[in-house]
């Protein structure tokens, strides 16, 4: 056993720091460190930064102009990324579609779309769920009829994250309904200013606009547009689904997370004493700083597991639940550390540039709304009780 | 960076394994063992240290064979895993790193312990002392050159059957200072000893004794460090043993669901219990995880040592406790039964919390040694 980093690793982890320094503007990493709203242009600003250096398509291999890093500079890129304060790097064309593009799209698919999320041009949406398809993803409705030389697509999808800024959409959609519903589904590229395309937002319970419904009305696609071949995008989605996931715990965000309820902690006082020192307040954070600390390493064992060759499938369902109730409990934590400085709601606080006094400490305005949408987190990318469908379905065998 | 064993370890980890697999099943029922006069199998000792168990819990420097986080985990993962209830914790790691954190120790003593001809036992806790590291009421009267000791210590892993046991003192101060104690080695035959069974199958004893003749070991600042280092060494191995019985418990408990049938199906095919199941797995892993960073930074700086066992120790004290319970729900009522193996399990995993500072206590030393 070894807990060290190696130099090599030590002296790339120092490469990106510095890059961060020089390149991730002052303007953005205070947005979102002020959990302030990010439009269109501050993600990009930041990806086409990453894209200039070569460093955008972390999960790409070096042919398609990714950057062929190890799952443990993966790591630590993402680890230096979240705590410079950047913006995600949004993922639907990087890290979901592309992969499958390279692994299942024809060769003049993987020429266009390729280099376009490279260099930002498209920016890419998700189109699987549907109203009545959440967990059970395969039942989805939205249909796609043959009609010579295209498709006439009719359905609606739901959660489109950031779809908003979108000008493309993945789509899961039946070719087939006489047969099992997996074997019916077929993947379709799709350009979101087709007519008979509209998208519209959902306000979700912290009153922001993150997620839409994407309502297709006879939507011409031609056929060149098919991913793979029909009828076998169920495999296509799962692979999806699977790819690269080491991310998946949340251990940076966790960890910032945790840092910052620690100074907040230090802020506020309960009988005479900062709550920090409060042996019960206290011993709740230092409960779940362990279990950070040890998902960490469990996270870590995964990664060196999965250099080693050896897919962390199983690892991976486990360290989202993990992950998702520990980032769920810092918020909760977060929330109960400032009283009833919980309940002042000013929705302008989190536009760029609103420069008015708060109500209360300015730290206390995106607590209470941060904890109820990270409910989202069990929820999304395949629920927890998904998550553990799937353990017990590759691991107990029964 | 990687999470692999050295060859060497590996060798180590197999060739006790096979051991344990190949001999230990005669004394499966350890509460037969413990009921014997000694409280385990003198011989079967005997073959761990001829394999080098017990010198692979001892530093070079002591003449021993290994003695790292690493090596600890090996072995007490192992004890864990078949539950042995031979002296490796009393005999092996408090006595052996009580006597390697004293003044001026002959390598010889530690030779005896190795190869198995001496037993040590180490006392600590009084009767009302619960998990507390200075709190001491034991006396001890330095007359001239001599010193005697007088009180009682209430549990003594194996001290029924040592030839030598490492008790605390106090000579000095009120009974909390962390000045004025030491340590001290007594002999067996000048105490008065009440031996007794423990709920999940070991043998410990009472110890009361009045003015009887001791050899101190060390004193003052250097046996409250001697006594930190041990205590924390015996809340990491036992963090380590509870990981190998929580791995047999989850096992037996997924071995049990796939052949029980209840409403016409494997009750393994429930969705409600599949899922309880994965609840343990990841609280497995998460302990795992902890203990191995704790046996990697076994050797570093005293406090991130601390900081790390105790984490571990804490997180091993939650979830052996929830695998304890949720296996036993999980078969129903066979795990009543004492002739069913896993009460055996999880009896030991909830008692490894009452041993060396619970969930409770390791919390608090985790804030002390943290920035809290």
């Amino acid at each position: 056993m070894d807990f060290n980093f190696t130099q090599d690793e030590n002296e790339f982890r120092q490469e990106i720091k510095d890059w961060l320094s020089e390149n991730l503007s002052q303007r953005i990493s205070n947005k979102v460190k002020k959990f302030q709203r990010l439009d269109k242009n501050d993600y990009e600003e930041f990806m086409k930064a990453l894209s200039a250096k070569g460093w955008l398509a972390v999960n790409w291999p070096k042919e398609h102009g990714g950057t062929g890093w190890s799952n443990t500079q993966k790591h630590i890129f993402e680890e230096e990324i979240v705590k410079a304060g950047a913006p995600r790097i949004v993922p639907f064309g990087l890290n979901m579609l592309g992969p499958v593009l390279m692994e299942f799209g024809n060769e003049e698919q993987k020429k266009y779309y390729l280099p376009r999320i490279l260099n930002c041009d498209d920016w890419w949406a998700q189109g699987y769920s549907e109203p009545g398809s959440g967990s059970d993803l395969a039942s989805l409705k939205t249909k796609a009829v043959d009609n010579g030389d295209h498709y006439i697509v009719n359905g609606q999808k739901t959660w489109t994250t950031l779809g908003q800024f979108a000008n493309k959409i993945f789509c899961l959609v039946k070719t087939d309904t006489n047969c099992k519903p997996q074997n019916g589904i077929s993947f379709l590229l799709i350009d979101i200013d087709s007519p008979g395309i509209e998208v519209r937002p959902i306000i979700t319970l912290d009153g922001e606009h993150e997620v839409n419904e994407v309502w297709l009305k006879d939507v011409k696609v031609l056929k060149e547009n098919l991913l793979g071949e029909e009828n076998k995008g169920w495999t296509y989605a799962k692979y999806l689904l699977t790819h690269e996931r080491t991310g998946i715990a949340g251990v940076p965000n966790s960890k910032s997370a945790i840092n910052h309820l620690k100074v907040i902690a230090s802020k506020t006082f309960k009988n005479g004493k900062p709550l920090i020192q409060d042996p019960l307040f206290s011993s709740q954070i230092a409960e779940l700083e362990i279990d950070l600390k040890a998902m960490e390493i469990f996270n870590l064992r995964a990664i060196s597991s999965a250099e080693s060759g050896k897919a962390p499938v199983m690892e991976s369902s486990l360290l989202k639940i993990k992950g998702s109730i520990i980032r769920q409990k810092t918020s909760d934590l977060l929330r109960k550390a400032i009283g009833p400085q919980a309940l002042p709601y000013i929705s302008e606080q989190f536009d760029e540039g609103w420069n008015q006094e708060t109500i209360g400490p300015e730290y206390a305005g995106p607590l209470a709304k941060q904890y109820f949408i990270y409910r989202k987190i069990s929820i999304y990318g395949g629920s927890n009780e998904i998550q553990k469908n799937i353990v017990a379905k590759s691991e107990f065998r029964m | 960076m990687h999470f692999n064993l050295s060859e060497e370890r590996k060798m180590l980890k197999e060739s006790c394994d096979r051991l344990l697999n190949d001999h230990y099943t005669q004394y499966k029922n350890h509460h037969e063992a413990s009921s014997s006069e000694t409280g385990f199998n003198k011989n079967f000792w005997k073959e761990c240290s001829e394999i080098g168990m017990l010198s692979a819990l001892i530093s070079p420097n002591f003449n021993g064979l290994g003695g790292t986080g690493e090596d600890v985990m090996i072995v007490f993962e192992l004890i864990g895993k078949h539950l042995v209830v031979e002296p490796f914790l009393s005999s092996g790691i408090l006595s052996i790193t009580s006597l390697t954190n004293s003044k001026d120790i002959e390598t010889s003593v530690l030779d005896e312990i190795s190869s198995a001809s001496k037993i040590y036992a180490f006392g600590h806790s009084e009767v009302d002392t619960r998990y507390d590291e200075t709190y001491i009421k034991t006396r001890a009267n330095y007359k001239n050159d001599n010193v005697f000791l007088t009180g009682q210590k209430s549990f003594v892993l194996n001290g029924d059957f040592a030839d030598k046991i490492i008790c605390t003192a106090r000579f000095s101060g009120n009974e909390f200072d962390q000045n004025g104690f030491g340590l001290y080695e007594i002999d067996k035959s000048h105490c008065d000893i009440r031996s007794y069974n423990t709920i999940d199958g070991y043998r410990a004893a009472e110890l009361k004794f009045s003015e009887i003749p001791a050899k101190e070991l060390c004193k003052n600042s250097d046996a409250y460090n001697a006594l930190l280092e041990t205590l924390y060494a015996g809340a990491f191995a036992l963090s380590a043993e509870s990981i190998g019985a929580m791995e047999v418990c989850f096992n037996m408990t997924l071995e049990y669901l796939k052949t029980r049938e209840q409403f016409g199906k494997a009750i393994g095919s429930f969705q409600a219990l599949q899922h309880r199941m994965v609840d343990i797995m990841i609280e497995i892993e998460q302990a795992k995880s902890a203990v191995m960073l704790a046996a990697g930074t076994y050797e570093a700086d005293k406090n991130t040592k601390y900081k790390n066992i105790s984490a571990a120790k804490n997180l091993v004290g939650r979830s052996g406790k929830l695998v304890a319970e949720e296996c036993i729900q999980l078969h129903g009522g066979i795990a009543m039964t004492w002739e069913y193996n896993l009460h055996n399990y999880a009896k030991r995993l909830v008692m490894i919390d009452h041993l060396m500072g619970d969930s409770d206590h390791h919390l608090e030393k985790f804030k002390l040694y943290s920035d809290y």
